[in-house]
């Protein structure tokens, strides 16, 4: 019997390996196909892997070991590394619940304002970095305006407390969107069972609901945890001396540019999000229980009872409400002299943003987003649709790679590129002499000023999230509807224009959308590119927040929220939706 | 159909072909990059004034000390920057040391003090300012102390947690600031014993620094936390979150004068404090030489210098025909220890590298 089966196996791994080739030679012989492939594997190559093996490369040099037995023998560093995952856990839990929370009143509650909830909890998308730390610190500081002026503490917040708070509220968002919409995926008719067997709403949700969801939560958590320790801004902010290896990574940049250090204590950042990446991406993934065969049947079962319905409206108003309160500091802030000190009103914020230090900056940063935006949404789904629709050798590869973009934390990106592009790429080729690959695109004389260079880290920290709605929506669309298209006689190109894009549009939207506020927002991958030929507004709002100038950083803020908001209604309408831009929001998670 | 695709293939292939243009490394001098150390608005006062003056189209970046000097000596082989405007002068004297700067003699140098002229030209100062304490009224009410006086009054338990300042590998202010404390160290030993404080050239010894990290790490328990840029911790003490800031006194003036005046006070410690000469250089192979040189010779002006006191930047002029503001500090009520710039800038590296080890990482109990 068991040699049987054997037999039985192995002619169908030869199959489907034959079955890969000759998939890959079909796509060789598309030239259209094998260029658009090429090109991807080479950005692939050379933004996002060149960069990640070479700071790995500069922490494995004779100067980079010794520091790592230095670090990891010194309790002060073993300290900042447990604080960095103190903090990534926390914030991954506490995001996580909050998400959750916020998730199943929205799908299974039966409560008032549900819209202006939902919307609330996707406005930290677009929010700047250091906007709620910075809004955060003034309501409940040492000095703050509630902490201090309602309950008349000086509460320490600086430190472990405070940025869980700020780290929780800026990125419990994935966490809402994940859940929501598998909440929204669960078919009701398995309540309705479970209740005609008898059971309890507690027993529903307790062996129904959440056992359904774990993969869910757990890939939130997972997702949460890496952007909390890679996260540079907050811990800048309100850090105090709980110091994390971010923050470390940067003053050893900043401060004493000393690369090595730098590699070696990303490397030491690099592992646990990798690691968590890697989890996410093949245990979580296969361990799904949600049914994706059927459309939920019938509406959802929503809890009307007042004793349910009351708490968990109460608790979610609370949460909207701060939320609320932390944006409304921004906006006020940036219409008074110093807010909580000097309340008058006044316009000399916008003015010293618009009209002098920051103008620049606007005019850079929106230049610059909006040409990574299209690449990166025509990138996304390009790469979306070779993954999803045809089979070649190392596709799973190009989807892991492209999705590394987003899982590396930004600083490591960003030294990485400090690394390979401060020098121009040339290659010596017989006969032509020495040929210039790639310019130099960090530094000084900086190809286009360094513009080039965030540009692509716009492009590569976009992608990922443009490729997973891209893929999400083909695995909706039927093969057959292209293979239709083929047997009709369009190619490949023209299908792809033709059919699959108008089919995917609200996945590309989102996309871009994505792409355009992440980009605008960006800033721990950008800090060590900026060069003075372009200026880029996150690092000067962290300019001011650093130096406690809030009305100017406030102002900023407002600034760029504005530009983002604007541009998604133009993207809205340039791209077309039918299902309205709330819909597209939901998937740029 | 075939043919649009197969023409769209040649057509990314060939442009995949073309060489890459690189950009012409263009040094014409209609334009001008300042690495800007001093405060924001003083950078962008200054940069406008220059512009208006020469035509010559002026841009800045703003940088700490120990950041820019680790700007340039990161882009030495390709300067970004051609002037560097600002900032304590140790940290021109590691760069010069490094080879990092190109000396250039502006007209005006001969009417500068004599130290406020770098070795060779290769920096000239433009402001003097003396190192203090910041401190709020209320938090320093609520905490029941008095605005410190000393050094040693910092390290009263009662500041737990309330004092800033900005780590000295970005900010000059901090090195400077440590520096103060290696040379008050520095006076301690050699009144014991002489020859232990300082060495045969009159630089602090290497006693003299253990002492001062020794003092920092006793600090260490009360910083709140460290700064990038030197000026920082004032705006934090402006918002109450901290009781003391250690930042220069002209900083402290300027948060004054721009709405705090109620709220901060600034205390000089008795012991003596230091001071910094804001220096000023080109930078070597700058790649606007020529706007670079008309800066420095504009930068020393009287005109130039007075810009300053409009934005409340109360510094010192090192021109003398410079008027001074009444708000500026009157060093001669100042108690100034002698801070030996060669050895600061000369030890500069190797302290802030040390510092960031030992003391920056290390958590309070």
């Amino acid at each position: 019997m068991k040699v049987q089966r054997l037999s039985q196996i192995a002619p169908s791994i030869r199959l489907t390996r034959n079955r890969h080739i000759a998939e890959f030679w079909r796509i060789f012989q598309d030239p259209l196909l094998f260029v658009g492939l090429v090109l991807v594997v080479l950005f692939v190559g050379i933004t996002i892997i060149a960069p990640i093996v070479a700071m790995v490369q500069e922490s494995r040099t004779e100067q980079g070991q010794e520091l790592f037995e230095n670090y990891l023998g010194s309790p002060v560093y073993r300290t900042i590394i447990q604080n960095t995952m103190e903090m990534g856990l926390l914030v991954a839990a506490a995001g996580t619940a909050l998400g959750f929370l916020l998730a199943y009143v929205q799908v299974k509650v039966d409560v008032p304002f549900k819209r202006l909830m939902h919307i609330i909890a996707l406005v930290p998308v677009i929010a700047p970095p250091f906007a709620v730390a910075t809004a955060t610190l003034l309501l409940f500081g040492r000095n703050g305006m509630i902490s201090r002026g309602i309950f008349g503490v000086r509460y320490d917040i600086y430190g472990l407390d405070g940025l869980t708070l700020v780290l929780t509220l800026s990125y419990f968002t994935v966490a809402y969107m994940n859940l929501r919409g598998m909440m929204m995926a669960l078919d009701p008719a398995l309540d309705e069972a479970a209740t005609n067997l008898g059971a309890s709403r507690w027993r529903i949700f307790r062996s129904v609901t959440v056992p359904m969801l774990i993969p869910g939560i757990a890939g939130s958590f997972l997702l949460l945890f890496v952007e909390a320790i890679a996260d540079l801004g907050n811990p800048l902010v309100m850090g105090g001396n709980y110091e994390v290896l971010s923050t470390r990574i940067y003053v050893s940049i900043v401060g004493l540019y000393n690369t090595t250090a730098a590699a070696v204590l990303s490397v030491i950042l690099l592992v646990p999000s990798l690691l968590v990446f890697v989890v996410q991406r093949y245990w979580i993934s296969r361990t799904s229980v949600v049914s994706v065969t059927g459309k939920p049947s019938g509406t959802p079962h929503m809890h009307r009872h007042p004793l349910i319905r009351w708490p968990l409206f109460a608790v979610a108003m609370f949460v909207t409400l701060f939320v609320i309160m932390i944006y409304g500091t921004i906006f006020a802030g940036s219409f008074t002299k110093i807010l909580n000190v000097n309340n008058e009103l006044t316009l000399e914020h916008f003015d010293f943003v618009i009209n002098g230090y920051g103008s620049e900056a606007m005019k850079d940063t929106t230049q610059l987003s909006i040409i990574a935006t299209p690449i990166a949404g025509v990138l996304g789904m390009l790469i979306a649709f070779l993954v999803a629709r045809k089979k070649f050798l190392g596709r799973n590869a190009l989807d892991f790679a492209t999705m590394l973009g987003i899982a590396v934390p930004g600083t490591i990106l960003g030294i990485g590129y400090l690394l390979v592009f401060n020098e121009p790429s040339e290659i010596t080729l017989p006969l032509i002499g020495t040929v210039t690959v790639l310019p130099k695109l960090t530094g000084g004389r900086a190809l286009l000023g360094g513009a080039a260079a965030i540009v692509l880290v716009y492009i590569v920290r976009s992608v990922p999230a443009a490729l997973r709605s891209g893929v999400a929506a083909l695995s909706q669309i039927d093969p057959s509807l292209e293979e239709a298209s083929i047997s009709l006689g369009e190619d490949n190109f023209g299908t792809f224009r033709r059919v699959t894009l108008p089919l995917i549009r609200p996945a590309f939207l989102s996309g871009l959308i994505y792409a355009f506020a992440r980009s605008m927002t960006t800033i721990s991958a950008i800090i060590f590119l900026t060069t003075p030929r372009t200026k880029i507004m996150t690092q000067q709002i962290l300019n001011e927040v650093e130096n406690g100038r809030y009305g100017n950083a406030f102002a900023y803020c407002v600034i760029l929220i504005l530009i983002v908001l604007v541009a998604i209604g133009i993207l809205a309408v340039a791209v077309g939706t039918s299902s309205g831009a709330e819909k597209t929001m939901e998937g740029g998670a | 159909m075939k043919k649009p695709a197969l023409l769209l293939t040649v057509l990314i292939l060939a442009a995949l072909a073309l060489p890459v243009i690189s950009p012409a490394a263009q040094a014409q001098d209609d334009t001008l990059t300042v690495l800007c150390t001093p405060q924001e608005d003083w950078c962008v006062a200054m940069t406008q004034a220059f512009q208006e003056e020469t035509g010559i189209e002026t841009s800045y970046v703003r940088m700490s000390s120990g950041e820019s000097l680790a700007r340039i000596r990161a882009t030495q082989s390709d300067p970004e920057f051609s002037v560097w405007w600002g900032g304590p002068a140790d940290a021109f004297i590691a760069a010069s040391a490094e080879g990092l700067l190109e000396p250039y003699e502006p007209e005006l140098a001969s009417v500068l003090p004599a130290e406020a002229v770098g070795e060779d030209h290769a920096w000239h100062g433009v402001y003097i300012g003396a190192l203090g304490f910041c401190s709020n009224v209320e938090v320093l009410d609520e905490l029941g102390v008095e605005a410190p006086t000393s050094w040693e009054d910092l390290l009263d338990p009662a500041f737990e947690g309330n004092i800033a300042m900005a780590h000295p590998a970005t900010s000059g202010t901090a090195f400077t600031a440590f520096w103060s404390v290696v040379t008050l160290k520095a006076d301690e030993l050699e009144a014991a014993e002489e020859g232990t404080g300082y060495d045969e050239d009159g630089a602090p010894t290497e006693a003299a620094i253990d002492a001062a990290f020794e003092y920092f790490s006793q600090l260490h328990q009360n910083i709140l936390q460290y700064t990038r840029s030197g000026s920082a911790p004032g705006q934090m003490a402006g918002n109450s979150e901290i009781a003391v800031a250690i930042i220069f006194s002209h900083d402290c003036v300027k948060l004054q004068e721009e709405g705090f005046a109620e709220l901060l006070v600034g205390t000089f410690p008795e012991e003596g404090t230091g001071y910094e000469i804001g220096g000023m250089a080109l930078i070597a192979n700058a790649p606007e030489p020529d706007a670079a040189k008309q800066w420095i010779e504009w930068a020393l002006t009287p005109e130039a210098q007075a810009i300053a006191q409009t934005v409340n930047s109360l510094q010192l002029p090192t021109n003398p025909d410079t008027p001074v503001s009444e708000l500026s500090v009157n060093l001669s009520e100042v108690n100034l220890v002698d801070y030996n710039f060669p050895a600061a800038g000369e030890n500069r590296t190797e302290i802030v590298e040390r510092f960031d080890m030992e003391i920056a990482p290390q958590p309070t109990e």
